[in-house]
Order: C-alpha cells, then sequence, then structure tokens
C-alpha cells in the first residue's frame, strides 16, 4: 500500500520525467527512443530484483556493481544481436558472479546469446585488405605525406587499432570493416545509456529535494500551527 | 558483413570513416578532411573510456541516492512509474 508521501514523491517523479522534459533530452540524445528507455528501465527494475538480498546487506560497492551491470545488460539486450552485444554478454558471463544474474535477466536468451556462432573468423583473409584500403583512405586524406613516416604511421595504425580492439567488446575477434561498424554502433549505444543514466539521476535527485522541501514545509505549517 | 555481395567499395568505407569521425567530440574544430588514420583511432579509443568512465561515475552516483536495491523501495517505485508513463 502507499503511503501519502510515497505518492507525492512518484507524481512529482513522473511529472519531473513527462513529455516536455523528454523532448529536450531527446532533441541532445539523438539516439534515445522511447523503445530504449522502456526496455532500459525495465532491465533496471530487474536488476534491482534479482540483485536484492536484503535492504541491509548490500554494500555501496555492491549497489554500484548491481546498477552498472543492469545499465549494461539493458544496453546490449535493446541493442540485439550484434558482434559487440555478444561480446558483451560474454565477457560479463567470464565473472562467475554475473553468471546468476545474466541468467535471472535473459532467461533461456542466455544460452542461446552465447552459443551463437562468430563468423568473423572466416572473413578475416578479406578484412586485411579492407584494412589496408581504409588505411589507403585515411591516408589520401592527409595532404602532405613522407614516404619514410608511412612505416610509423603503419605501426602505429596497428598498435592503436589493437587498442580498439580491447574496448569494444568482442573486438578481439573483428576485423577492418566490421571493426569499424561495430565500434561505430558500440559508441552510440554508450552515448546513448549515459544519456539515460544521466536523466534517470536527475529524476532520483530532484525528487529527493522535492520530498525533503515539502517535508520541512510540513514541519513550518505545523509549528505555526501550534503558536 | 554477411549478405552483403564481395565487393565492399571504397564509398562504404570513407562514410563509415565520415560517420564515425563526425562522432567524436572534437570534429567540429578540425577542417574535415585531414584526418589520419592514428588520429582517428586514438581519438575513437580516448572518446570510449571517457564514456565509459562516465558510466562508470554516474553508476556511482546512482547507488548513491539508491540507498536500498529492494523492490519495495521508493526508487523502484519510481521506475516501476516511469514505465507505466
Amino acid at each position: 500500500m502507499l503511503s501519502r508521501t510515497h505518492f507525492i514523491y512518484i507524481s512529482a517523479c513522473v511529472a519531473a520525467f513527462s513529455p516536455s522534459c523528454l523532448l529536450s533530452f531527446s532533441v541532445a540524445a539523438m539516439q534515445v527512443t522511447e523503445a530504449f528507455k522502456h526496455a532500459f528501465l525495465k532491465q533496471m527494475l530487474l536488476g534491482f530484483q534479482a540483485s536484492a538480498v536484503s535492504t541491509n546487506s548490500m554494500g555501496i560497492q555492491e549497489r554500484k556493481n548491481a546498477i552498472k551491470l543492469s545499465a549494461d545488460v539493458a544496453m546490449a539486450v535493446f541493442r540485439g544481436s550484434r558482434k559487440w552485444t555478444r561480446g558483451l554478454i560474454a565477457g560479463l558471463s567470464e565473472k562467475q558472479q554475473n553468471r546468476s544474474f545474466l541468467q535471472l535477466i535473459l532467461g533461456e536468451q542466455y544460452e542461446r546469446r552465447l552459443m551463437k556462432p562468430c563468423y568473423s573468423s572466416w572473413k578475416i583473409p578479406r578484412c586485411r585488405t579492407i584494412v589496408r584500403r581504409s588505411l589507403r583512405v585515411c591516408c589520401r586524406r592527409q595532404k602532405k605525406k613522407k614516404n619514410q613516416s608511412g612505416v610509423l604511421a603503419r605501426t602505429l595504425v596497428e598498435k592503436r587499432t589493437q587498442q580498439l580492439k580491447r574496448l569494444v567488446p568482442g573486438g578481439e575477434s573483428m576485423d577492418g570493416l566490421s571493426l569499424l561498424d561495430e565500434t561505430l554502433d558500440y559508441v552510440l549505444s554508450l552515448r546513448a545509456q549515459v544519456d539515460l543514466m544521466q536523466s534517470l539521476l536527475t529524476t532520483v535527485e530532484s525528487s529527493k529535494l522535492r520530498s525533503h522541501s515539502k517535508r520541512t514545509l510540513t514541519e513550518r505549517k505545523a509549528s505555526y500551527v501550534g503558536k | 558483413m554477411s549478405g552483403r555481395g564481395s565487393r565492399i567499395t571504397d564509398e562504404e568505407i570513407n562514410e563509415l570513416v565520415s560517420k564515425l569521425q563526425s562522432l567524436l567530440p572534437e570534429s567540429r574544430r578540425r577542417n574535415t578532411g585531414r584526418v589520419s588514420a592514428s588520429k582517428l583511432l586514438k581519438e575513437t579509443c580516448s572518446y570510449i573510456k571517457s564514456l565509459h568512465r562516465e558510466v562508470d561515475d554516474l553508476s556511482d552516483r546512482l547507488s548513491g541516492l539508491m540507498v536500498t536495491m529492494d523492490s519495495n523501495s521508493p526508487q523502484a517505485e519510481i521506475i516501476r512509474s516511469l514505465l507505466r508513463s
């Protein structure tokens, strides 16, 4: 049963997250769609339910990890089947403590996602030429190109490509075009995730302020009445 | 990319590279057309790292505010009501 305080609290939050609010942040955050917001929030809620043992036993670090995990899973689940989302789920599964959580949230999808074969290894011979060609495209854009620096530039590119592969989940098995493509998609999703979490934070913060000020107002009123 | 023809054009690669470049925060300042592959990769890597840091920071702050992960907490109620709206 909701108490009156809860009711005020909640309606204030809904008002804060109203369509006008959504409009302003959807303009700023190009990728945040209504569908993503719903899927994300749903996952967060599932995350809460899945990870809550008892109200007091969760330390702040555990809560933070649970929130982060829920957010990452929400991002991956919404985006659907991509190399990086499979890589992300696989990476999260490597930690023992995450597995039951993932199982709970993803259900039978969990096994399917992990088992889906990655075809990118078949493409590696062709992708090497693509990497070379994309390097040429980038190099052509430079007005001045010295021959001696060519070798250095190529080594630098290879080194940086390795770095990128480590940053994008599942990147180690990607090459050439698919790496670029997955990177693009991953960056867009990350931005949407950040925007959503930011707006959730703002909503919770502002609702706390509102309920706090309402409480002090009530107290002040009560003290006047008493006089 | 499964399903496509075997020929990937320079144009497609060009397009991907431009799209990626336009996502990066400094792209507006720079004169487009002058980017080098290594610079593009370096900026992409640092951008992804900064996004990761932001997610981490936001998770920290959210966990500070959401004192309990209980399904009955006010915060969970907020989320449920947002879902219903």
